[in-house]
């Protein structure tokens, strides 16, 4: 395999663009006190079916922080109406998939199926965010895989790093930092399924509820049947502001050790203060994308081609959709590469935030951020993705179809201003994940 | 590469097709240099005359985008011994360039491709190795004529192998980071004794560090020639002047000068149950199961497909309501290798905190015998063909969705697949899914692995 197996969140950033006018196609309604858009496309039969609402993590209380993971893992497995099984039955039997995941701040609801069955999904959506069984035999199940799917991720060495990370960054409050899994398994262990229904009482409900259909539409029927099965559902919240990120006082430097990995993961980065909405946003991600997106970015050019030291290394903004996010460099070396290839993205980081970008690499950066959006746009899930999270980011539809002339105006100066304003190579935190030579 | 491998195997394994209807296939055009070949659903197959590479289009306008895509005809199931994993390193030399487009003359791939905003890969399994390019239409041109000139032209120089090597170690080492992952490898080693499906398609990594640059020369001039290729171009684009395309920029490379080597080998028949294991550091245990089956082009593969759902797929699938919903497994799975030669059908229990190995195995082999002695339903039939045929339509979205389905079905020997496939599916009975659960689920030919996870790591306990 050739590419990058983990895709470049820079590029995830940029799923967000347009050229051609996206806004004047999108039919958007405020539907039973759901905020509805729709966008019709050519493709034949596909629907995919986005949605989101305040009841992700963050809003955990401190004494319980994996109550809203349970709660959602709940709404599958049946309402008061049908156990989980004959929910199963009633989807597969058409093809037709829902998932439910919380996510830090937003639950988020994922759909595909036939147009014929939209009603139908449309309907068992409604009825397994409404009325949830919650029994306890189900609960009991979820508690046992919550647990065994957080040990089995303990495994993973890109997990912990990005675990490890939030932690090392974020301070106590912040929605971004994770609580730690062993905090996490004893929460889940000993919440109880009363506090799961008191959660679902407190959260779930329209207040600040967007759905979003993408494909083979009839938007008049979508409209009657998000109607139909959304009509008196009342309560929720609207998410609360959270203060921005102050500094942590972690140790810039963390290993998480594992033995016997025959590859170590590596994250350097801060946070950055910045939400996507902000001005600086958009120039420092462009910036970051020259430094590590893809195989055109310094890092992968110089690390991986030139150097021959790791499979993947990239640089990114993430985590700032609803709150200030952060800048991170992803790398993964064998342990016997580990200081080398370090030297290696570090000797990169600091020329790029030393001296900046470019004016060619900006320019050739420019198309091939706008070119590859273009392309996201061109399936079901790529356009429900784009228009769930400029919703989610606070931006009006518009900002979708001028955002090529956004990336397009920016400078070199203004691209470099914003890498010097928002970040210190030398504050930066250094998380190590795996068997990390030396440690225990 | 074992990470996108297995993911390519899934994608195959429900059926890649479009419905005929949904999709129009452009009347064939007269080309100068081709020969028509057939048409089939929305694809039209064409043949280059001048070196025989085969041409695939399927036009669809629904944006203005297309995938362009090269698979050559050469997986790891070409290797032997000491040249493991060297179709895969291959791959990845690809990228170093040519004489005309590489990083020192400012035209490298990534170069050419990504200031145009296009998203280029390759990926390297059992059976084929794929290039491809997912552009805007108007960047047609400039694609085609940067893949066609790798096929022949590539540089190939130890100065490249050297780093890339251990690149390739690198995802090796993070694919062996997975317990499941090296646990499918012993499965594989083991179900496979004289079969090349024996060794992973990444190889080992012994040979990967030591394989010579003139066996990858020697991989590439026996391989990589139009005779062993299909190229094809799926999404928006007018029909004539893409074949004007193919024919200006392949047109000049000659056919193969030697014939292409055929894989002989046959594993010999399997009469006992064999077993691996992996142990070491981790956090939970593991089962794997797999049984000997028949290639994906066989007439027995959509009831065996339709098997694995059954035992294995969604909340009403047998080994859920068995082992997952008992709080035995954190999830299962199925996976029916969608391949060329015979493959295998492989079941993977993740154990839950607490559950055993030899209860999670008994369970799951009780579920099978079961499943040979009474047969299944027909609501089970209904319920596994219509999950097999919705994903068939959400396989439509997108050109590039297409593309990796069509890869498949092109490196088990017969594009057509893509549509016959779908169409045997619907045909597929309660008694034809009893009979290939008796057919190759025995225990007989079958392998079992188990990851035992020696200590929990600090932060799990």
């Amino acid at each position: 395999m050739k590419r990058l197996s983990i895709y470049c969140a820079a590029a995830a950033f940029f799923a967000h663009v347009l050229s051609a006018a996206i806004a004047p196609n999108v039919t958007r309604t405020t539907v039973a006190g759901i905020d509805l858009l729709a966008y019709p496309t050519g493709v034949k039969d596909v629907v995919t079916l986005r949605a989101s609402f305040p009841a992700g993590k963050a809003l955990s209380p401190a004494t319980n922080p994996a109550l809203a993971a349970l709660t959602a893992a709940m709404l599958d497995k049946g309402t008061t109406t049908r156990d989980k099984f004959a929910i199963a039955q009633a989807l597969e039997s058409v093809g037709a998939n829902i998932r439910f995941s919380a996510g830090s701040q937003l639950l988020t609801v994922s759909a595909k199926c036939l147009k014929k069955d939209v009603p139908l999904v449309i309907a068992l959506i409604a009825e397994q965010l409404r009325a949830p069984a919650f029994a306890p035999a189900e609960f009991a199940k979820v508690q046992k895989q919550f647990a065994g799917n957080l040990q089995r991720a303990l495994d993973d060495t890109d997990f912990r790093a990005s675990d490890s990370f939030t932690r090392a960054v974020y301070p106590v409050g912040h929605p971004n930092r994770q609580t730690e899994p062993k905090e996490l398994l004893s929460s889940a262990q000993a919440t109880t399924v009363e506090e799961v229904r008191a959660f679902h009482a407190k959260y779930f409900g329209p207040a600040q509820f967007t759905f979003v259909a993408v494909g083979d539409l009839d938007v008049p029927q979508l409209q009657t049947e998000i109607t139909r099965a959304f009509t008196g559902w009342t309560g929720g919240q609207k998410l609360p502001t959270a203060a921005r990120s102050t500094s942590t006082d972690s140790p810039r430097e963390q290993t998480v050790f594992m033995p016997e990995k025959t590859s170590v993961t590596v994250l350097i980065g801060q946070t950055t203060g910045l939400l996507y909405r902000d001005a600086d946003s958009l120039p420092l991600a462009v910036g970051t994308a020259v430094l590590g997106g893809g195989f055109t970015g310094r890092l992968m050019a110089t690390v991986r081609d030139q150097a021959g030291l790791t499979y993947s290394t990239e640089a990114f903004v993430s985590k700032n959709t609803l709150v200030d996010g952060d800048f991170e460099i992803y790398a993964s070396f064998a342990p016997e590469l580990l200081e080398k290839g370090l030297a290696a993205v570090r000797r990169e980081l600091n020329a790029w935030s030393k001296d900046g970008v470019t004016a060619t690499e900006l320019e050739q950066r420019k198309g091939n951020l706008i070119g590859e959006f273009k392309l996201s746009l061109a399936t079901t899930e790529g356009l429900a993705d784009t228009l769930l999270a400029t919703v989610q980011r606070g931006r009006p539809l518009a900002s979708l179809d001028d955002f090529a002339d956004r990336v397009n105006a920016l400078t070199p100066a203004i691209v470099n201003g914003a890498i010097k304003q928002y970040l210190a190579p030398e504050k930066m935190v250094l998380i190590k994940a795996g068997t990390v030579p030396g440690a225990k | 590469m074992h990470r996108f491998a297995l993911a390519f195997l899934a994608v195959a394994t429900a059926f890649p097709s479009l419905r005929a209807a949904d999709q129009l296939a452009a009347a064939p055009v007269k080309a100068e240099g081709f020969t028509y070949v057939r048409t089939l659903g929305a694809i039209s197959e064409y043949t280059l005359d001048a070196n025989g590479l085969s041409v695939l289009l399927m036009p669809a306008h629904a944006a203005p985008e297309l995938t362009f895509m090269v698979t050559y005809r050469v997986g790891s199931r070409n290797e032997v011994t000491g040249t493991t994993g060297a179709t895969h390193l291959l791959e990845h030399l690809m990228f170093k360039g040519t004489a005309k487009h590489n990083r020192t003359t400012g035209k490298g791939f990534d170069q050419v491709l990504a200031p145009l905003g296009a998203i280029n890969n390759a990926t390297t399994w059992l059976d084929r190795t794929n290039y491809y390019v997912n552009a805007a239409s108007d960047q047609l041109p400039v694609v085609v004529e940067l893949l066609a000139d790798t096929m022949r032209n590539l540089l190939l120089l130890e100065t490249d192998r050297q780093p890339e090597m251990t690149v390739v170690r690198n995802e090796f080492e993070r694919g062996e980071n997975d317990p499941v992952q090296a646990l499918d490898v012993e499965i594989n080693a083991a179900a496979f004794i004289a079969h090349p499906y024996h060794h992973s398609t990444i190889g080992w990594r012994s040979d990967i560090e030591k394989v010579s640059i003139a066996k990858l020369r020697e991989f590439y001039d026996t391989f990589y020639w139009p005779d062993n290729a299909t190229v094809s171009v799926i999404g928006d684009f007018q029909t004539a002047a893409a074949l004007a395309l193919i024919a200006k920029f392949y047109g000049p490379i000659p056919r193969a000068p030697k014939p292409i080597p055929q894989v002989y080998t046959e594993e010999p028949a399997q009469t006992f149950p064999r077993r691996v294991g992996v142990k070491r550091a981790g956090e939970l245990g593991v089962v794997g199961l797999a049984y000997k089956i028949c290639p994906a082009s066989s007439p027995d593969f959509p009831a065996l497909s339709v098997l694995g759902d059954i035992l294995a797929d969604g909340k009403n699938a047998r080994l859920y309501r068995a082992l997952t919903d008992r709080s035995l497994t954190t999830s299962v799975s199925a996976n029916t290798g969608f391949n060329r030669d015979n493959s295998l059908l492989t079941f993977y229990a993740s154990l839950a905190p607490g559950a055993k190995h030899d209860e999670v195995e008994r369970r799951l082999l009780e579920e099978i015998t079961r499943l040979r002695k009474d047969g299944v339903t027909a609501t089970e039939v209904q319920t596994a063909v219509a999950k097999s045929l919705a994903a068939t339509a959400f396989r439509r979205d997108g050109s590039f969705a297409i593309a990796s389905s069509l890869n498949e079905c092109i490196a088990a020997t017969n594009w057509t697949l893509y549509y016959t496939l779908d169409e045997a599916l619907k045909k597929v009975t309660p008694a034809d899914v009893l009979r290939v659960a008796e057919k190759y689920l025995d225990y007989d030919q079958s392998t079992t692995g188990w990851f035992v996870p020696l200590a929990a790591s600090p932060a799990a306990k």
